[in-house]
């Protein structure tokens, strides 16, 4: 399966609608979108609760299938895979980065970062504590998440999510759990990252702030794109403010 | 109803099948307590009744100067009736076959050990009244005509009616013989007069007495006993060899009545126990907006009691009837099999009472832990969310063996995991032991039987009959027995009632003389060494020397009615499971003696060219033998018996199943209800769902293993404990449980765990990863 490669093309939505039923009603998170990605682009997608930014990222990801519409990563459509060609997607081309760091409490942050490599056969085990050196944390390799903070427990998160060196980088609320000093930082390490790695970076927010570090910042409100912009540019993490 | 009840039942909605889990091992243990402990006290009330209504003896003298002890019992204080009567033990000839039988005088006008007559009318001259196994067995009934053996040769007797007696519900010969067939045993009554003229008896050979109200009297008991000096056998009531082995079956229901509710009940409170702390730990964000908003923490500790409640009633209003009907069928299947005179069946409320108390009860103590960690969590710190399970350290065995640290980390994750909730892997672990316990008592019973029958019946008694003759006979009538087609061999034998002693305590019993070189019976030591019976003195059943005291190199002090008292030295302890004898060569009881003791039985084994009816009919055909004993009947009665444990045996199977299905499952479920998050992030990067499956598998049968070996220990002990429970000298049951049972064992354990997750591996299939991410970082 193409993956990397085809990445370097782009991301590519025709069309995508997504609807789930929630109760005994119908809810249309996604409604109609076309949108096009350029690869190793710093997209911030905004929008309030229930905007259907979460859904946007979640179809591109994999992790969820749209009603209609195609979504193409650099031409590999994702509606023609089955699900374990889809959780092969996800164990090559993505790293998901998560409001809640979900790391696993029984296993130190060098270990949550080899679990991923070692169950992804990504070969990332090696690099487990390289990545960690990236995002800041190379003398907490040994330490378990209850003896981290917050933010690094959110940075451990990052570092697993980039141990198999994906192409794509999903973040749904990285800093909705931190505080603001620490959030800024967590930004700042993935527009780093961003621009050494060249790797696509999506970052879901309602946070607007955020959105004057971006390459691009598109909103979304009630399922549909209400605004898409290029940034000229963007400011520093460290300058952000809110 | 208020919204807390319908917020608990909508809750327990949710998590059915948990709390079905919960309800239903309650239930299984409710039903087995009121089952067990309902027809124990059945039981116990018919053997009662029977005992009243038929004025069961208090107390039995058998032999010795029995004129002289009446006259001083009768001047007793607390002695309400007394009679003398006949009891011989003589060849009947049934047509069909010939047995040793015994023969029963009844008094003119009786008041001890009445006869319930079952049909036909009392026996008068020329009559007898036959006891209810024999008649049915061989199919008499009144009008039949049999022969027994008296003084002067074969007097044909005919049956008046069928009656049943509280001295042979259980037919047992004596406390050595509590198992027989009615091939080869069987019990007449008939007028005292004629059972004397008979047996040709100048008086009465036993003297049975009633005490006031039928009470036990132990000051009574002890002052006769010793006025019954020269008796070859005193028994009370409980002692008598029939009550005796009824008894130990109610010991057997009252032990169940207690074993079954400890084992379910902490089942189900572990199971309760985790369910609920994860239920708890899952609301603590609903708990703190609930303490926020005014409700007491009384309220909540209620509220989160009513989680154990709810499957408490469920499991036990249900077991607790369930329970007494089971007591209802059970005690009437029993009563029929054994034919009770009296069989009681009552309705006992206050064990209806005490099962919904004990099931309900175990379960509100399982909630009890939890609910109060509820009702005691501070609002602020519930509100903020979710709170990491386990602070996360190496595992023991990671610090223990630094090696381990080298594996794949899916490996130490497991590891890991085990100790991630310790109190969730206790509960595993005891669930796995106590289901364990529950399989290994049942089946190490069977094991034991089943091998200590072979030991019996194939290496002890090896042969296939004995033949009983009319009087002493010479080596000339042993040989003869030879001579019928089938027969391989032929070895004389006697059997002397005695009564033994080494001091205090004395045990009727018989002496069986065999040759010194007999290859008819085996003799062999607790560790199943063989013996040698030989002119260095007796071998002695380790029953004989537990009970006298006596030991090995010592002497025992032998009573036989009629012949004197000699003393005996004990040259070995025999272990036998059935019985307990003394055991001398003819050339050694005849020194002891001091006359030459003749044979009166033989020893005979079949050579498989003939039908064992064919061999019966021309051995008893042969002039001189009495009776014909089958032993191969009474092994094949006993195997016949073993159907019913094995029917025990696998409800036992079932239900050790179903605990560990409910305490795994419950433990299972909890721990991916857990996990949630972690298992959405492994699926989410791209871990497909098999791998994470086997994670998970691996840390749940981990936790499994773990519980396998203790298990295996305390079920062996366990068994051993019960089994030495039943232990007397009638019986002697030594756990002999094989390792296929262990490896069995364990096996279906871990068989059973690994499908008690499958409902749990399901549920991640089935996992809404969009949900997990939506719900979780939104």
């Amino acid at each position: 399966m193409k993956t990397e490669a085809t990445l370097k093309t782009g991301i590519e939505l025709r069309g995508v609608s997504k609807s789930y039923r929630m109760g005994s009603s119908d809810v249309r998170a996604l409604t109609d979108v076309d949108l096009g990605i350029e690869p190793g682009q710093f997209v911030v997608i905004l929008g309030p609760s229930g905007s259907g930014k979460t859904t946007l990222l979640n179809l591109i990801g994999a992790i969820d299938t749209p009603t209609s519409g195609s979504i193409t990563i650099g031409g590999l459509e994702l509606g023609d895979l089955d699900e374990a060609e889809r959780a092969a997607y996800r164990r090559t081309a993505v790293g998901f980065v998560f409001q809640f760091f979900n790391l696993i409490p029984t296993l130190t942050a060098g270990e949550n970062v080899e679990l991923i490599a070692e169950l992804t056969d990504s070969h990332g085990g090696e690099r487990a504590n390289e990545t960690l050196e990236w995002v800041g944390l190379a003398d907490r390799v040994d330490h378990f998440p209850s003896q981290l903070s917050g933010g690094e427990q959110q940075r451990v998160a990052i570092a697993r999510a980039l141990a198999k060196r994906p192409p794509l980088l999903l973040c749904d609320e990285p800093t909705g759990e931190l505080d603001f000093e620490t959030g800024r930082s967590i930004l700042g390490l993935l527009r780093r990252l961003n621009r050494q790695h060249r790797q696509t970076v999506l970052i879901v927010t309602h946070n607007a702030a955020i959105g004057e570090m971006a390459d691009r910042v598109i909103r979304l409100h009630a399922g549909a794109i209400s605004d898409d912009r290029l940034l000229s540019d963007p400011i520093a993490a460290e300058e952000l403010n809110w | 109803m208020t919204v807390l009840s319908r917020k608990l039942l909508r809750d327990i909605g949710l998590q059915k099948t948990q709390f079905i889990a919960v309800a239903v091992t309650v239930f299984l243990g409710i039903t087995m307590f009121g089952a067990s402990y309902d027809s124990f006290q059945n039981l116990q009330t018919s053997y009662d009744t029977t005992a009243t209504q038929t004025r069961f003896a208090n107390l039995t003298v058998q032999g010795g100067d029995i004129a002289s002890f009446v006259s001083f019992a009768e001047s007793q204080p607390g002695v309400e009736s007394i009679e003398t009567r006949t009891v011989v033990d003589v060849p009947f000839d049934l047509s069909e076959t010939k047995l040793y039988g015994r023969v029963v005088g009844i008094p003119e006008t009786s008041e001890v050990n009445l006869l319930s007559l079952q049909s036909g009318s009392e026996p008068a001259g020329g009559e007898v009244a036959l006891e209810a196994h024999l008649a049915e067995h061989f199919e008499l009934r009144a009008g039949s005509t049999i022969s027994l053996l008296g003084r002067d040769g074969w007097v044909d007797v005919t049956v008046s009616g069928v009656a049943a007696s509280p001295e042979y519900i259980w037919p047992a010969k004596s406390r050595q013989e509590v198992l027989t067939t009615p091939d080869n045993f069987g019990v007449v009554f008939m007028p005292e007069t004629h059972a004397r003229e008979l047996t040709g008896l100048d008086d009465p050979n036993q003297a049975v007495l009633y005490y006031t109200d039928g009470e036990p009297n132990d000051a009574l008991t002890a002052t006769l006993t010793s006025a019954a000096s020269t008796a070859v056998e005193v028994y009370t009531r409980a002692d008598q060899p029939s009550n005796s082995a009824l008894k130990e079956d109610l010991t057997g229901f009252e032990e169940l009545s207690v074993f079954f509710p400890i084992l379910f009940l902490t089942a189900s409170g572990m199971a309760g126990y985790v369910m609920i702390t994860r239920l708890v730990q899952a609301q603590r964000p609903q708990i703190g907006i609930m303490l926020a908003n005014g409700f007491t923490r009384r309220t909540l500790l209620r509220h989160y009691l009513g989680y154990g409640l709810v499957p408490g009633v469920a499991g036990a209003v249900p077991g607790a009837i369930a329970g007494s009907l089971l007591a209802r069928l059970i005690t009437g299947y029993y009563t029929d099999i054994i034919s009770v005179p009296v069989t009681v069946v009552e309705t006992h409320p206050m064990t209806v009472v005490v099962a919904v108390v004990l099931g309900v009860g175990a379960s509100l103590l399982a909630a009890l832990g939890p609910a109060l960690t509820a009702s005691r969590i501070t609002p602020a710190e519930s509100m903020r969310g979710f709170a990491p399970v386990g602070g996360g350290r190496p595992s023991i065995i990671e610090r223990l063996v630094p090696a381990v640290g080298r594996l794949p980390i899916r490996w130490r994750m497991g590891l890991r995991g085990i100790e991630r909730n310790p109190r969730r892997t206790i509960s595993t672990v005891l669930g796995v032991v106590l289901s364990l316990v529950l399989v290994l008592v049942s089946w190490g019973m069977i094991d034991t039987i089943q091998q200590l029958m072979d030991l019996q019946f194939d290496r002890i008694e090896q042969q296939d009959a004995r033949v009983y003759f009319d009087g002493p006979v010479d080596d000339s009538t042993i040989v003869a027995l030879t001579t019928v087609d089938g027969v391989a061999r032929a070895e004389r034998s006697a059997q002397i009632p005695a009564s033994v002693t080494s001091g205090s305590d004395v045990l009727s019993t018989a002496v069986i003389v065999l040759p010194e070189d007999t290859t008819m019976h085996g003799f062999f030591d607790a560790q199943r060494n063989p013996l040698v019976l030989d002119q260095r003195g007796a071998l002695v059943s380790q029953g004989v020397l537990d009970t006298t005291g006596a030991v090995v190199g010592g002497d025992l002090h032998v009573t036989v009615a009629g012949m004197g008292s000699i003393d005996v030295p004990v040259a070995g302890a025999v272990d036998e499971p059935l019985g307990s004898f003394v055991y001398v060569t003819f050339g050694e009881a005849s020194r002891l003696a001091g006359v030459p003791v003749p044979a009166t039985a033989a020893l005979v084994s079949y050579d498989g060219t003939a039908e064992a009816s064919a061999i019966r009919q021309a051995v008893l055909d042969l002039p001189g033998v009495a009776a014909f004993e089958d032993t191969q009947a009474l092994a094949e009665m006993m195997r016949g018996f073993m159907g019913l444990f094995y029917a025990f045996v696998g409800v036992m199977l079932a239900f050790g199943a179903a605990m560990a299905f409910a305490l795994v499952f419950n433990s299972m479920t909890v721990n991916i209800a857990e996990r949630t998050r972690e298992v959405g992030t492994l699926m989410a990067v791209g871990v497909d769902r098999s791998t994470v499956s086997r994670l998970i598998t691996v840390e749940n049968l981990a936790v499994v293993l773990i519980g396998v070996p203790i298990g295996l220990v305390a079920g062996y002990w366990v068994s051993a404990a019960a089994l030495a429970s039943f232990e007397s000298d009638m019986f002697r049951l030594t756990l002999d449980m094989r390792p296929s049972t262990l490896a069995l064992s364990a096996s279906a354990m871990v068989v059973v765990a690994f499908l008690s997750q499958r409902p749990g591996l399901t549920a991640i299939r089935r996992m809404d990863l969009t949900r997990i991410i939506k719900d979780r970082s939104s």
